[in-house]
């Protein structure tokens, strides 16, 4: 075990000395501040300024997921899912989705799942555009920030032509999608991502060998692999500790055993190495949607399966077999087989989960999301005890939190 | 007509004629003037249109009119004083800096003198040193301000910005050794006037940044620290610290802190050019020897304007491209970096003017 | 697949402890962007909201609207589908019977709070008649009040014009209805009206 994870006891909870002692100031970055990505409280114990001590406090936008989750029907909480990590909210409706077609046992067309791969990377890449911008912003380089929203506002519309809605897009079903892809997307696709690149290579010019950025973020959070392992780290924070473990690769769904990507890793798990992992992951991730959309197959979006999906309009106006689907669907709902099942997925932030419960009746039993956030915000004191109350910024901006995602 | 010329060449009503004309009509508007022109060439940068909505009726003008709206909010602004806040030195603290960055523009010559008439408001024996004294004031300020503030995160931004200042300070006077020893004297007028002169004949100007090239980053980057503008505006956190030393002001106090810096930005910008870029001396213009006054004068003025105002835009454009350093990397690349640097430049120009000139 | 492994390459070396060269490319890149949008804004990508907008997609879900037949009639015969999928439960029907006996049941009352509206579009999905829809294109609704939202049954259709939102000339005297009895046609079953 190693020296950090031995003093983590020390280290989490109350402040290092009495209230007699007034060297130590305690300071509250409070829920309501400007570099809080979600809202999230760290009380923190100052000595000059060098942190002695943090107190991280979450739940402050705890809307009740779970609870929620258990007085709806399986098909509406598709929607309540995109708003958990809501930079990336695809990742999550694809998690979702495949978790629940794990319990009935099918799987998608193989030309809903390349669409579903084309979508979960346009997602992730949407994220860590957020995260890197949102954390070089704080670091000081504003333009930075804003070059990147432009470059998300290019994906976002695309997201916005299949789907229909930029960051609510609730768009996949048990068994496929919702709706297909439009005509001249794939060439507004090329377009689009020729236009991420370049912002993406100007950016790169600005910041990675800027010596100012550098000293920001060299050295700073250093982690170790065992303390990140211990920890429960996934994602691009375990990766940068150089741990190669992606879930695409270690338990592979969808269609990802067909893509060719590699996977970054870092050496030392600092804020820079976390920096660069994840602006090579919108590298790789530009990559697998160019071979997705190459290797795209014709075919059906949604599978065959009687009372999975609505059937064709023919049906429902023509006979009266298509009508009782529709209604039997909508009314009663779902109707998964009794059975508990956890998909893992790799989400923008690392290894997001859905373990779901069923009973067999169309009511669910638990629906719970792994939220990847909720380990870097845990070791939030291990990181930052020791530096300055600057570097706050860095590795909190690194960590990428999301309070939907933290808090559910 | 007589009457007027006759009240005209009495010294005190000619000062305050050029208080009025330098300070009063020349440093404010430009530092105004900059607070909307940070927004829109910032906006420039970033790829989107800065601010342009205000309007009185139909007429917009592209967005100049927030300067007036600015102010005009500032004022109908309530002005707090937090609980505990000590009240004094609270309510002073504002003023400290506008007082040092409109200080620096009395010694500033804009144009060339006409007989005996000089375009500066005063100009003394020990110029350039009257800067860094009035700069030490401005130091007050920021203490004040953030450790009479009652708060915390306005404490840790008041004892960075004092930590900073006081450091740089010293910086700014080593990198001046140089220009004092190349051209003889602290007295600004000597130095604007020792730069009209040429090398090779008539080729190249004895500008300062010719002279004294290293000279010139280090006094640069010694007042962008000294004002607290990026890259080196950790006292100002905005990320960790909210808003450093002026977190709790509001209303009118609070731009006159943000008026400050900018006036701040144009002293820096004009002491650049005075010292570095020749000031008002328009290069070459001597050869044109048939030029009539008024357009020699007018001339000057120009080219004095032009390369303050790059200056200014120089700053803004550095602001929006550099990230922030930390505030410990600020002091470390202080004293341990330019500290030697400065020392070796005075040698350097030591050695070489007592061998050639 | 194997595991396809890529180290990142950190690059602090003697080049970039001068911190002039990074400082030179970073103001070249954005005094690039400055001259390019100086003259011309060739790069800006502001919208001059309300000036122009911003085109949505066909699929954008927006309002809702209530669509009708060729002669008229809503579409809707309030089944209650989407009612029971909506997941705001927003939606709050009242079947009632049509004194024209062809159309055998309508919307007495069709209303959905768009405040609680999550425009999800699942009740488009499941709408068996195609007679509810979002795409009006409606990117933000701003009203006053709360009680503005509330849209009703006959504030749900094509010709909706928000500043005419509280003066409609909307009611339920806009249906059709047959001006007699005897001219009102049979139901599907076939049973006259008289």
């Amino acid at each position: 075990m190693s020296l950090a994870t031995q003093q983590l006891g020390s280290l989490v909870t109350t402040p290092p000395q009495g209230d007699s002692d007034t060297s130590i100031m305690k300071i509250e970055i409070g829920p309501s501040h400007p570099a809080m990505h979600g809202i999230v409280r760290f009380t923190t114990y100052l000595d000059g300024e060098v942190i002695v001590g943090m107190e991280p406090e979450i739940g402050y936008l705890h809307r009740g997921f779970e609870k929620e989750s258990e007085n709806s029907k399986w098909i509406q909480i598709v929607p309540y899912t995109d708003r958990l990590n809501y930079v990336s909210p695809l990742l999550n409706n694809i998690g979702y989705s495949m978790a629940v077609e794990k319990l009935y046992g099918i799987e998608p067309p193989k030309r809903a799942e390349y669409t579903r791969v084309i979508m979960g990377e346009i997602s992730r890449i949407t994220d860590h555009l957020t995260c890197v911008g949102a954390a070089s912003m704080e670091v000081g380089a504003f333009t930075f920030f804003l070059w990147f929203i432009k470059a998300r506002e290019y994906l976002w519309e695309l997201v916005e032509e299949v789907t229909g809605a930029r960051l609510t897009t609730n768009w996949t079903r048990f068994g496929g999608n919702a709706t297909d892809i439009p005509d001249g997307f794939f060439d507004a696709l090329q377009e689009r991502l020729d236009k991420v690149k370049d912002i993406m290579a100007e950016c790169d010019k600005l910041l990675t060998r800027n010596k100012i950025f550098i000293d920001r973020v060299k050295d700073v959070g250093t982690f170790s692999k065992e303390d990140a392992i211990s920890f429960g780290f996934t994602g691009p924070m375990l990766r940068a500790c150089g741990v190669p473990f992606d879930v695409r690769r270690s338990d592979p769904y969808s269609v990802y055993d067909e893509m060719d990507f590699e996977i970054p890793i870092g050496s030392t798990g600092d804020c820079f190495d976390r920096y660069l992992v994840r602006m090579e992951e919108i590298r790789q991730s530009i990559s697998i949607i160019e071979q997705a959309a190459d290797k795209m197959p014709a075919g059906p979006i949604m599978t065959d399966e009687r009372l999975m999906h609505y059937p064709d309009k023919k049906e429902v106006y023509g006979n009266i077999e298509g009508l009782i689907d529709h209604f039997k669907l909508v009314m009663e709902g779902h109707q998964p087989p009794e059975g508990e099942v956890y998909v893992p997925t790799e989400g923008g932030n690392g290894e997001i989960g859905f373990y779901v419960v069923s009973d067999g009746s169309g009511d669910p039993v638990r629906v719970r999301m792994r939220p990847a956030c909720f380990n870097y915000v845990e070791a939030m004191p291990a990181m930052t005890v020791g530096h300055y109350v600057a570097d706050i910024v860095p590795i909190f901006g690194s960590v990428n939190m999301i309070g939907g995602e933290l808090d559910r | 007509m007589e009457f007027i010329i006759e009240i005209l060449s009495i010294p005190i009503i000619q000062s305050i004629l050029k208080i009025i004309f330098i300070i009063l009509l020349f440093a404010m508007p430009l530092g105004t003037v900059l607070t909307l022109m940070e927004r829109k060439w910032s906006a420039m940068i970033q790829d989107r249109v800065g601010p342009n909505r205000a309007n009185i009726g139909k007429y917009t003008g592209h967005g100049l009119l927030h300067i007036a709206a600015d102010g005009l909010k500032s004022i109908f602004k309530e002005d707090t004083i937090p609980h505990g806040a000590n009240g004094f030195l609270y309510l002073i603290a504002p003023f400290f800096g506008m007082i040092a960055g409109v200080a620096t523009f009395a010694i500033i010559p804009i144009a060339g003198p006409i007989g005996d008439f000089t375009f500066q408001v005063t100009d003394i024996e020990p110029g350039l040193l009257f800067i860094f004294a009035i700069t030490s004031l401005s130091v007050y300020g920021a203490v004040l301000a953030g450790t009479s503030s009652n708060s915390k995160f306005a404490l840790l931004g008041g004892t960075r910005a004092s930590a900073q200042m006081i450091s740089y300070e010293v910086f700014m006077g080593l990198a001046l050794m140089g220009i004092f020893m190349v051209y003889g004297s602290t007295r600004v007028s000597v130095i604007v006037d020792g730069q009209n002169e040429y090398w090779f004949g008539n080729l190249i100007p004895m500008w300062g940044v010719f002279t004294q090239p290293l000279g010139f980053f280090l006094f640069f980057t010694a007042l962008i620290a000294e004002t607290k503008r990026a890259p080196f505006d950790a006292p100002e956190g905005e990320s960790e610290i909210v808003a450093g030393y002026f977190l709790e002001y509001s209303g009118m106090r609070w731009s006159a802190f943000m008026l400050a810096e900018y006036i701040a930005v144009a002293g820096v910008a004009v002491l650049m050019t005075t010292l570095f870029f020749g000031g008002y001396h328009v290069p070459w213009l001597h050869l044109w020897e048939s030029a009539p006054q008024w357009l020699i004068t007018i001339l000057q003025i120009t080219k004095f304007s032009i390369v303050t105002i790059f200056f200014c835009w120089i700053q803004i454009q550095l602001r929006w491209t550099l990230p922030k350093f930390r505030f410990d990397q600020t002091m470390s690349l202080g004293w341990k970096k330019l500290l030697p640097l400065s020392l070796a430049n005075t040698t350097l120009t030591a050695v070489v003017v007592l061998t050639f000139m | 697949m194997e595991l396809k492994v890529k180290k990142v390459e950190r690059i602090d070396g003697v080049r970039e402890s001068f911190y002039i060269p990074a400082a030179f490319g970073g103001l070249r890149l954005t005094v690039r962007h400055f001259f390019r949008n100086l003259f011309g804004s060739k790069d800006v990508v502001t919208i001059n909201y309300p000036e122009e907008k911003r085109p949505v997609s066909m699929r954008w879900r927006g309002r809702h609207r209530l669509t009708r037949k060729d002669d008229g009639f809503l579409k809707c015969v309030a089944c209650y589908m989407c009612e029971t999928v909506c997941p705001a439960k927003c939606i709050h029907i009242e079947a009632g019977e049509h004194p024209d006996f062809s159309i055998e049941k309508y919307p007495a009352r069709f209303d959905i709070d768009e405040l609680r509206c999550v425009f999800c579009g699942l009740c488009v999905e499941a709408c068996p008649k195609e007679a509810i829809r979002m795409d009006t294109g409606v990117v933000a609704m701003a009203y006053s009040s709360r009680k503005t939202f509330d849209f009703t049954r006959d504030l749900l259709r094509d010709e909706y014009d928000p500043r005419k939102h509280d003066s409609p000339k909307y009611g339920d005297e806009d249906l059709p209805r047959p001006e007699s009895k005897e001219s009102a046609l049979p139901n599907s079953q076939g049973i006259p009206a008289v």
